[in-house]
């Protein structure tokens, strides 16, 4: 689910600014992985959503194949890879990140950037989808290496129960204890609680960086947020990730007062963007919305890597509040409270062909949002990773209809 | 009855599942939709409702649009059809699993697309073999007896789920017993054989069973017709009436099955251990393995397909795959490589429920018996 890439710079970035700093966070987890493999340590592949807070209180370098994945489609290999796996036998209908990630596993090696160390093990954790289970237990079985999984079911309540706390709470332990004994580190209760301090810290910031959004023009391209999530995903609990996202705070207030932003057009409409990147088309759907003054000012990413937790029982209910492992109607409200928060006038929905279970009830979904917040939902079919599944031409037909309507709900108003 | 007025009575009820739900609400009965691949059917019957499997059906698909993208399964797609154009009105509830992605959001648009039918989710864990898993489980069915009770105003009993997991297991052994006595009689068809594990899911169990047995005794006594080329089938569901008929044209004989719909819920008995009934069937799901819906690092579920094939003396594999059934696509190549390494061939065929031109899959299955 969620990922990130850095896109080629075109001018070298002040070291000193957020994006630098949060580039160089995420490219130094490939580097430190590789360094630790390098060393003999063991390393592994993890799910986006795993705790990453088990393997940073144990010191266990890992890599994220989704945010391999990505990368990798966004520099134009997915499809190369995507075919790849279907000449495996793996059907063209399956997760396109998976695809990928499987066809590496397979070859140890893609045509573009980022190559990843070979994994010791896999961290799994299925609260963003069953997919992750079935493309872990293939990477396990296939590398012949051992899998964790920390089950954390779609709940079907709007509130998490005791039963399903004190499930995901064991289990934390059961794969704490069993990557103790595989890799021979040591779980420390005061380092765990270091890193989770670390970890409210830096989603703090991220929560007032995105609420920047509030200010009209926005101080920022939501584009960005699709950018620097990759750190909230992977390295909340790293001290240098919270100094980056204060900084990044820092920056959109800064050019909330200087009448600044990072959105480099006129700010005419202000839209929340539904659903994953469409990572290969990442400029061809970002200059569809600049073009026309559409500035996407939030999605659910600013919400969903709020991880602000007080112990060990909340952090594992924060687990369980991930974005694709909510009821409809908590899901709903999250993004009515984002839309009216940030003063949104459309949402643009992206009914991803990877993700069935972020598109499985998005339009009942988005119906309701539009009519909770007044506003226009139309959606556009793509996929996050495999460049076959998406028409431009189809797309901006679609971004130009939201406009007109929202251009004409302007002038009625 | 006779074998033929047996198989005709399983035909009967798989081919007309309303008449069968009318048959029992005139009868005074609930009745409670549960959709796959598994859910406690056992607490349902316990508490005096009738199971009833809602897997969706062969249909043309308008309203469902509505709520699914395309690319969501068509046995979810055609459940959900089937709900919003009030083919299941008289049911109670529906119980909903969460063991796939599209099952976990069927149960979030069917709140809205089929108001009248309450949603009853089974979360169930995929960890589901230690201590936590199991009492997990145990949660999850007591929040199914939970909504049950507001549902249908029934109440639960531990002793009645102890008399309705006797039904259960008995229901059990005699599927499987079946499955071996058809094997040795190539003159039921495929679409037979399909008929009598589908009808199993419009039943009550212990009716079901009658039947069942009744037919293992008359086969006993019938001479076995002449021999068909064995294979073993594999899948969500293999029921379409198109594609048995391929099967049973091409000369094939279904001996054995890994298909969801069909041997692979029977497979597992609910265990003497527990300290109640209701416990005793948390470990019923603990002990439950090889399918593609459920948690296995091993792989176990590739392996078994070869070896059951091997045991059966089925000379091939067909893998029916349902269009975008990801569970099933996952397992897929490895399903092929286990059966590769055992020397046995392998075919597949992608179906889905809207499928009206069968010619590919009969050029497919064609090839795949020539090969045999
Ligand atoms: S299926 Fe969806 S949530 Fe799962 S890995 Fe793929 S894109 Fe992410
Ligand atoms: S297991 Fe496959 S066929 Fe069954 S509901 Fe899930 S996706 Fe559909």
């Amino acid at each position: 689910m969620a990922e990130t890439t850095t896109k080629p710079r075109r001018q070298p970035p002040d070291p000193n600014s957020a994006k630098y700093k949060l580039g160089k966070i995420a490219d130094d987890a490939y580097a430190s992985a590789a360094a630790a493999k390098a060393r003999g340590e063991m390393i592994g592949w993890c799910a986006s959503n795993f705790p990453v807070e088990i393997p940073e209180t144990l010191g266990l370098a890992v890599v994220y194949p989704e945010n391999q994945a990505a990368g990798i489609a966004a520099r134009g290999g997915g499809v190369t890879m995507c075919e790849e796996a279907e000449s495996e036998g793996y059907s063209n209908d399956i997760c396109a990140y998976a695809r990928i990630s499987l066809a590496y596993a397979k070859l140890k090696e893609a045509p573009v950037e980022p190559n990843v160390p070979m994994p010791d093990f896999v961290l799994c954790c299925n609260n963003i989808c069953n997919c992750m289970i079935k493309w872990y237990e293939n990477l396990s079985k296939e590398l012949n290496i051992p899998m964790f999984i920390i089950d954390i079911p779609f709940n079907p309540d709007y509130e998490v129960s005791e039963a399903q706390i004190a499930y995901v709470r064991a289990q934390f332990w059961d794969v704490i204890h069993g990557l103790e004994k595989l890799t021979g580190k040591k779980w420390s209760d005061e380092k765990y609680k270091e890193v989770m301090e670390i970890s409210g810290r830096t989603s703090r910031a991220w929560l007032a960086a995105t609420a920047c959004a509030k200010y009209t023009p926005s101080p920022f391209n939501g584009f960005d947020l699709l950018n620097h999530m990759a750190v909230m995903v992977t390295a909340r609990g790293k001290k240098e990730a919270a100094e980056a996202m204060e900084i990044l705070l820092k920056e959109y207030e800064q050019n909330h007062v200087e009448g600044k932003s990072t959105f480099r057009a006129e700010e005419k409409y202000r839209i929340m963007f539904e659903g994953i990147a469409c990572w290969p088309w990442l400029r061809v759907t970002s200059t569809g919305l600049k073009g026309r003054g559409i500035n996407m000012v939030t999605t659910i990413y600013a919400d969903a890597f709020g991880f602000v937790y007080k112990d060990f029982d909340d952090m594992c209910r924060a687990y369980c509040n991930v974005p694709n492992a909510i009821n409809l109607e908590h899901a709903r409200d999250k993004r009515v409270k984002l839309c009216k928060d940030n003063s949104v006038e459309g949402l643009l929905v992206h009914t991803n062909r990877s993700c069935k279970l972020w598109s499985g009830f998005m339009p009942e979904m988005s119906r309701q949002i539009g009519e909770a917040c007044d506003i226009p939902v139309v959606s556009f079919d793509g996929d996050q990773a495999d460049a076959r599944n998406f028409s431009e031409a189809q797309y901006d037909t679609r971004v130009q209809g939201l406009t007109e309507i929202m251009d004409t709900r302007k002038e009625a108003k | 009855m006779n074998v033929q007025e047996l198989l005709n009575r399983f035909r009967e009820v798989a081919a007309c599942p309303r008449a069968q739900m009318e048959n029992y609400l005139k009868s005074g009965k609930k009745v409670v939709l549960t959709a796959p691949v598994y859910t406690p059917e056992e607490i349902i019957h316990s508490m005096g409702a009738v199971p009833f499997g809602a897997w969706g059906a062969d249909i043309e698909l308008n309203e469902s649009k509505k709520y699914f993208p395309a690319f969501i399964c068509s046995i979810m797609q055609s459940l959900l059809e089937i709900g919003i154009k009030g083919g299941y009105r008289g049911a109670s509830a529906i119980v909903i699993p969460s063991l796939c992605d599209s099952l976990k959001v069927i149960g979030q648009n069917w709140k809205y697309a089929v108001p009248s039918i309450p949603f009853i989710p089974m979360t169930y864990p995929q960890n589901r073999k230690p201590d936590f898993g199991v009492a997990f489980t145990k949660a999850g069915y007591e929040r199914v007896i939970s909504d049950l009770g507001k549902a249908t105003g029934l109440t639960f009993d531990d002793a009645a789920l102890g008399s309705s997991i006797e039904v259960y297991n008995a229901h059990n052994a005699a599927m499987r017993e079946l499955v071996g006595v058809l094997a040795a009689h190539p003159e039921v068809t495929n679409a037979q054989r399909s008929d009598i594990f589908k009808s199993a899911f419009f039943m009550l169990k212990e009716e079901h069973t009658e039947l069942v047995r009744a037919l293992i005794d008359a086969l006993g006594a019938a001479e076995a017709g002449p021999a068909k080329t064995p294979i073993m089938t594999t899948g969500i569901i293999a029921d379409a009436a198109g594609l048995t008929g391929i099967l049973d044209d091409c000369g094939l004989q279904i001996v054995c099955d890994d298909v969801a719909a069909e041997s692979r819920q029977y497979a597992t008995d609910t265990p003497a251990e527990g300290e109640t009934n209701l416990d005793r069937l948390a470990l019923k799901f603990r002990n439950m393995d090889n399918c593609s819906v459920l948690y296995d690092q091993e792989k176990n579920r590739c392996k078994k397909i070869a070896a059951d094939a091997k045991a059966a003396g089925a000379k091939g594999v067909l893998v029916i795959l349902t269009k975008f059934c990801d569970p099933e696509e996952f397992d897929y190549p490895l399903i092929k490589k286990a059966c590769d390494a055992e020397g046995i061939p392998v075919t597949v065929i992608e179906v889905d429920r809207q499928m009206v031109n069968y010619e590919q899959a009969r050029t497919a299955i064609e090839t795949f018996r020539d090969i045999l």
